[in-house]
């Protein structure tokens, strides 16, 4: 895992915009900000979690096995190297 | 074609679609066509679990303090999940793996039965603690109407791939007559027949679990039965994993990535792949209501668990390209997702000796109050 110095910005639905403050996963970072995002095992094998990712870059902590498309990511295992720009389902 | 249990010809397995290309030789996983289903392998290996390692005493216990309705809904849950995992534990076995191409995808489908049998085998741990004669149960599944109901509509695509592909492979292309019913055969049908099944089991694995599974973790909530809310947590876990699974084999096809007629196929069926799954989803709601027909539980009842089911069917369907045809916004029940995290899920011993190290936890999250607005 990259170390980062610099804090990188999360916003979601284009309204809710906050600095990632190298939480576990990005879904526990918005969990903490309250934005509602639906979640099952929290380990990138059931998909519940699938979010469009719009712009920016993230890293995945486990290998991601739930089925997604090339532009969305699973937030409950990943977290981000870049500004990212995210919708939620 | 003919299966061969050693196929003798060279092949490249990088070069063979998932299904109905040449059938597996040496089962070989150092280089994979969807190295997915290998990563699917070892996630689902690394889940083993035994039922008996389960303590599940105390729910005898707790049985007893049931009122007659929901001894009604306990047993008649069990006796549904006793039916899905039947099929489970044996079709994908009998269905895909004469069809099979790649070596990955070939052992993906044996480690997915295989576990489906510890569910089944959990089922009869759970019924033999609770009755003196569980067979009563057993019985019961083969007559009565609200399962059978069920089942008919969730073998039928499995036993008609079957059918045809035993007479695919064992007399060819060709139109047959058996029994006075004529069959049109060829690799065009048989492809369709395995997208429909293919969709069939999505759904299953999808959604026709669920209304069990809240039942379930509705008594857990009230401390009660938690024997059996241990196992059908590890049951849950892992019939997320087999969804995953057949949602990436559909996701393949359509998208292009493996075999190009399945792709028209995926194109041709879209309206009959998406009856299919609402079929299922009317299914659990129906299932609900017989659920409930001799009264509710506590922190349960029909409307919102259909409500559930929509909301989980929504999410589904949206994976696997078919929209989310439900008007429901939020989970309805929120209280579930802390049974189906995978984090907590474990068997060591100490923890099932101490039946509250789960419901501490979960207590922690969801304050009592939540659970009292439901109305009966
Ligand atoms: S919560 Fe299951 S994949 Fe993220
Ligand atoms: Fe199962
Ligand atoms: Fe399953």
């Amino acid at each position: 895992m990259i170390v980062k110095n610099e804090k990188v910005s999360v916003c979601v639905n284009d309204s809710t915009r906050f600095s990632f403050n190298n939480e576990d996963s990005l879904l526990i970072a918005m969990e903490k900000q309250q934005i509602d995002v639906h979640f099952h095992c929290r380990e990138g094998f059931c998909g519940a979690c699938r979010t469009k990712l719009l712009s920016g870059e993230v890293e995945y902590k486990v290998d991601p096995l739930a089925c997604i498309d090339d532009d969305e990511i699973l937030a409950c295992c990943c977290i981000p190297i870049s500004d990212v720009e995210i919708q939620t389902y | 074609m003919k299966y061969t249990t050693f196929n003798q010809k060279t092949t490249d397995t990088m070069k063979e679609p998932m299904f109905f290309g040449d059938p597996v030789n040496v089962a070989r996983y150092d280089q994979q066509k969807h190295p997915i289903f290998e990563k699917l392998i070892e996630k689902q290996i690394s889940f083993f679990w035994r039922p008996e390692e389960v303590d599940v005493s105390k729910d005898r216990v707790d049985f007893q303090k049931l009122t007659d309705a929901e001894k009604h809904i306990f047993t008649s849950n069990l006796k549904y999940q006793t039916l899905l995992d039947s099929v489970q534990g044996r079709s994908p076995n009998i269905a895909f793996l004469p069809i099979i191409s790649l070596p990955e995808l070939e052992t993906w489908v044996e480690t997915w039965s295989f576990f489906e049998t510890i569910h089944s085998r959990s089922y009869t741990h759970i019924l033999r603690n609770l009755f003196s004669n569980p067979s009563e149960v057993f019985d019961d599944i083969v007559v009565n109407e609200e399962i059978k109901r069920r089942a008919t509509d969730i073998s039928k695509y499995y036993d008609d791939l079957i059918f045809y592909t035993q007479l695919y492979q064992t007399r060819g292309e060709g139109v047959y007559t058996i029994d006075g019913e004529t069959h049109e055969v060829n690799l065009r049908v048989l492809k369709k027949k395995l997208f429909l099944c293919m969709n069939s089991v999505n759904a299953l694995e999808a959604i026709r679990f669920y209304v069990s599974f809240a039942c379930t973790f509705a008594f857990a909530e009230r401390e009660l039965m938690e024997g059996n809310s241990k196992i059908i947590r590890l049951i849950a876990r892992d019939e997320n994993i087999h969804l995953t699974s057949t949602q990436h084999i559909l996701n393949l096809w359509m998208k292009g990535k493996d075999d190009p007629e399945m792709a028209e196929i995926a194109k041709e069926c879209e309206q009959e792949a998406k009856d299919i799954f609402l079929l299922a989803v009317s299914q659990e709601k129906e299932w609900a209501k017989y659920l409930f027909k001799d009264g509710s539980m506590l922190g349960l009842n029909e409307e919102i668990l259909c409500q559930y089911v929509e909301y989980i069917a929504n999410q589904r369907m949206a994976a696997i390209g078919m929209g989310q045809p439900f008007n429901v916004k939020g989970n309805p029940l929120p209280w579930m997702n802390n049974y189906l995290t995978s984090d907590n899920v474990q068997v060591a011993p100490q923890e099932t000796e101490i039946s509250s190290y789960l419901v501490g936890q979960i207590d922690s999250e969801v304050a009592s109050g939540d659970f009292e607005e439901f109305e009966l």
